[in-house]
């Protein structure tokens, strides 16, 4: 055991002692990180400069405008909503709609918040409650600000504004601001459905379709006013929509995103195995042609036995291919528990599996046993080729016989589907059954398919230490010509004398 | 053949096949300890897969190994120091970490291996390159730390294979002394080599391997004895026509009326009785001069094969 552990631990210094180790290490924290400061960088710096031309009088510019402050303050409340639930400051106001998570703000509400005095009142209310190292709230930029029409342009006929526009939206003058969106409603609305708009760049989704909405609305009130229905009963009919009430189920109560959140763990654990397990695998084999390549084995045959040899390899290199998931799972509750964003908030309730036992300890179990079993044929591939060109032969079919139907499995599992004939099979073929049961874990799997996998999966990874150990001590001090099928059954039947 | 208390190495009627391959046919001998003992053979003779089955790398097909009083095993690896045909390091390990590796992998405690290791290291110049990595030195540099690593737990016996093969000059000689030395103090040194100088300079006992079977096995005057003895003479007439002479042939012109003359005796024919023949005869001599045989004459009249080198 002790020449076993001494193996490992040189495998796990000329590992760790390689640049692409440190460079693998910190791919998981960069990832966080960039993830944290991401959307920052996506997100506009600059609301989107809007100018309304109404020649009606002026009310599809009021109504247009009532909307986008609408729309600003429902921003407003969903992100303070966020910033409340993340520091657990719902006492400031229980009643409060900010103080109510996970739920569509109507207009009803927001209209509510805004009467109620808004982020600013809210604040105040939480500034009471809150500790001192609690960041305070910070509002998001509005999407879009409305700028007054200037007098040059309000004369301008409907027909020569495509000229009259072009320094509005392209000035020439490097310190003029340019206007993004220019929305003209003619005289004519109503009794014609034509607006217009003109933008410096492609118009956003979000924009076209507010105005459509808006102006939609208007355009119905006006036809049922013509039809007779009283202007009270026509605007009402107009704004008639369903009261749409959403429930957030509780986790594990079956909703599809729900479950989603909560299978983020055991699938990170499962793409982690498949990761870390390439990469570590990839250096063992690396380390053991370096073996064989440089007639480094005889010198070490002379003092371990190949059982100790192989074993300690493993041992080493599981090491670290513990060590980097450890470091990986480390940034990640670092991330969920003392960071705030969005990142924070998709990590948290992904940990909470880990509030079960049984999961915790079928994590540890498959993604283990996962681990040697597959490492131990890259073992076995080592032992087999004189250099990495060899290795390469016997290492592409093993590679695309493991990985090939893993990310089928994996787009099936983001895809919400847990079952069928095709996941049966991954689950209950050992080369597959960690990666299937560690990413069905969190989508909801038999306990006895748990089980039974998992005997089932010990019993083949014992079977193999036996047969590929044997063709590791064959093939250690083997040379020539790289074995062909039937030489490495051969091997693999050999029983050491 | 059976081993007495002075043995450090016994093999008893030893076989090893590869399939249809016989390496190693019926192999028996002895080594006693603090000898120099030579393992002499061509190419394929058989050394290198002996020696592997001593340290038990390979397992013999039949026959019994004891080694150090214990059949091959890691066990025996604290008291063994071992230096293969084919060596390597790894490449990005220290010259000092490689020592001291192997000395941990023989059982020693790290501080002793360390402090073994730097010691060695010292003795062969190489105190200042202890912390670099081996693909930073020379070749020659890295021959001495592949030495260490055999030497680092002070080795009861020693088995290098081929350990001449690919050194240079310097570390040749560095190499012979450290086997002087090692057996000076008591240790037992079994080395295999094709190269007969090294075998004829350093052995105390020699064993030759031909197509895996004991050809010979004594020191290095029982293995002159194996070929006739030869006499260089300076002589005015032929002296194939003296008694016990088998074969006389004519080297030239030594001075005005003398020649030079190889002269090949009669098997058991000893130099000093040509000698007196000679008196008796008053056969005309102005240099009579006996002519050891080498081992690679040795080798070539036992084992029939040129496959090995002077």
């Amino acid at each position: 055991m002790k020449n076993v552990l001494i193996v490992a631990a040189r495998e796990f210094r000329q590992i760790a002692s390689m640049r692409s180790f440190w460079l693998t290490l910190l791919i998981m924290p960069l990832s966080i990180a960039a993830g944290a400061v991401a959307p920052q960088l996506f997100d506009k710096d600059q609301a989107d400069r809007v100018m309304i031309i109404d020649r009606t009088g002026g009310s599809e510019a009021q109504a247009l405008g009532q909307r986008f402050r609408l729309d600003e303050a429902r921003n407003e409340l969903s992100a303070l909503s966020r910033y409340v639930q993340r520091h657990h400051l719902e006492r400031a106001d229980p009643r409060a709609l900010w103080a109510q998570h996970d739920r569509w703000y109507s207009d009803a509400d927001v209209a509510r918040f805004v009467a109620a005095g808004g982020a600013a009142a809210a604040k105040a209310k939480i500034a009471r409650v809150k500790a001192e190292d609690t960041p305070e709230f910070t509002p998001p930029e509005p999407d879009f600000e409305l700028v007054p029409v200037p007098a040059s342009l309000a004369k301008v006929p409907d027909a020569q504004l495509d000229n009259a526009l072009k320094p509005v939206l392209k000035p020439t003058d490097k310190d003029a601001e340019a206007v993004d969106y220019v929305i003209l409603v003619p005289a004519s609305f109503g009794e014609s459905p034509l607006v217009r708009l003109w933008a410096n760049k492609q118009p956003s989704q979000q924009f076209v379709g507010t105005v459509q909405e808006v102006l939609t609305r208007d355009l119905r009130t006006r036809f049922l006013a013509a039809q007779g229905v009283s202007p009270g009963a026509a605007e009402r009919a107009s704004t008639i929509a369903p009261a749409l009430a959403i429930s957030t189920p509780p986790p594990g109560g079956g909703a599809r995103e729900a479950m989603l959140v909560r299978s983020i763990l055991p699938l990170a654990a499962a793409y982690l195995l498949m990761i870390s397990l390439m990469l570590s695998g990839s250096w063992m084999l690396q380390g053991t042609v370096e073996e064989r390549s440089n007639k480094l084995l005889e010198t070490v045959l002379a003092c371990v036995s190949p059982q100790e040899l192989m074993y300690g390899k493993l041992l080493g290199t599981a090491g670290v291919g513990l060590f980097m998931i450890a470091v990986w799972v480390g940034c990640g509750i670092f991330a969920g528990y003392a960071t705030h964003g969005a990142i924070a908030d998709l990590i948290r309730p992904a940990l909470d599996p880990l509030t079960s036992p049984g999961t915790i300890l079928a994590l540890i179990y498959f993604f283990v046993v996962g681990y040697v079993t597959i490492a131990i044929l890259f073992l076995a591939i080592g032992a087999m080729s004189d250099s990495m060109r060899d290795a390469q032969g016997y290492l592409m079919p093993v590679l695309l016989l493991i990985l090939l139907p893993i990310t089928i499995l994996m787009q099936a599992v983001l895809g919400g589907n847990n079952g069928g004939v095709l996941m049966e099979v991954l689950t209950w073929v050992p080369i597959w059954t960690p990666f299937a049961v560690l990413a069905r874990l969190g989508l909801g799997i038999p306990t006895w398919e748990v089980v039974g996998t998992g005997i089932l999966l010990a019993a083949f990874t014992a079977a193999e230490m036996v047969l590929l150990g044997r063709l590791f001590r064959a093939s250690l001090l083997a040379q020539g010509q790289r074995p062909n099928v039937r030489e490495v059954i051969s091997r693999m039947r050999a029983v050491p004398s | 053949m059976g081993s007495n208390d002075l043995s450090v190495l016994t093999l008893e009627r030893v076989s090893k096949r590869f399939d249809q391959t016989i390496a190693v046919d019926d192999l028996s001998f002895s080594v006693e300890q603090g000898t120099v003992f030579g393992f002499l053979g061509g190419n394929g003779a058989g050394k290198t897969t002996s020696l592997r089955m001593v340290l038990d790398i390979i397992r013999p097909t039949s026959g019994k190994i004891d080694v150090l009083g214990r059949p091959p095993g890691r066990e025996n690896a604290a008291e063994i120091g071992f230096l293969p045909e084919e060596r390597g390091l790894y490449r990005q390990m220290t010259a000092l970490d490689t020592i001291a590796y192997f000395g941990r992998l023989k059982g020693m405690a790290t501080a002793d291996a360390k402090r073994e290791g730097a010691a060695l290291l010292d003795r062969f110049g190489l105190a200042e390159n202890a912390k670099m990595s081996v693909d930073k030195l020379s070749k020659g540099m890295a021959q001495k730390v592949q030495l260490a690593t055999a030497l680092v737990n002070r080795p009861r016996l020693l088995i290098l294979d081929e350990p001449f093969s690919g050194l240079d000059p310097v570390n040749q000689g560095l190499l012979e002394d450290e086997i002087r030395r090692i057996s000076a103090g008591g240790s037992t040194v079994v080395f295999s080599t094709h190269v007969m100088q090294h075998a004829e300079r350093l052995c105390d006992r020699l064993l030759l391997l031909g197509r895996g079977r004991k050809m010979f096995e004594g020191t290095l005057d029982d293995a002159r004895a194996q070929l006739p003895a030869r006499l260089a003479l300076v002589a005015k007439n032929d002296p194939s026509r003296l008694p016990g002479v088998e074969s006389a042939d004519d080297r030239g012109e030594a001075e005005p009326g003398w020649r030079r003359w190889d002269v090949r005796l009669e098997p058991g024919v000893e130099p000093g009785h040509v000698l007196e023949q000679c008196v008796a005869e008053q056969f005309a001599l102005r240099r009579f001069e006996q002519v050891h045989a080498s081992l690679h004459d040795v080798f070539v009249h036992i084992v029939g094969t040129p496959e090995i080198e002077q």
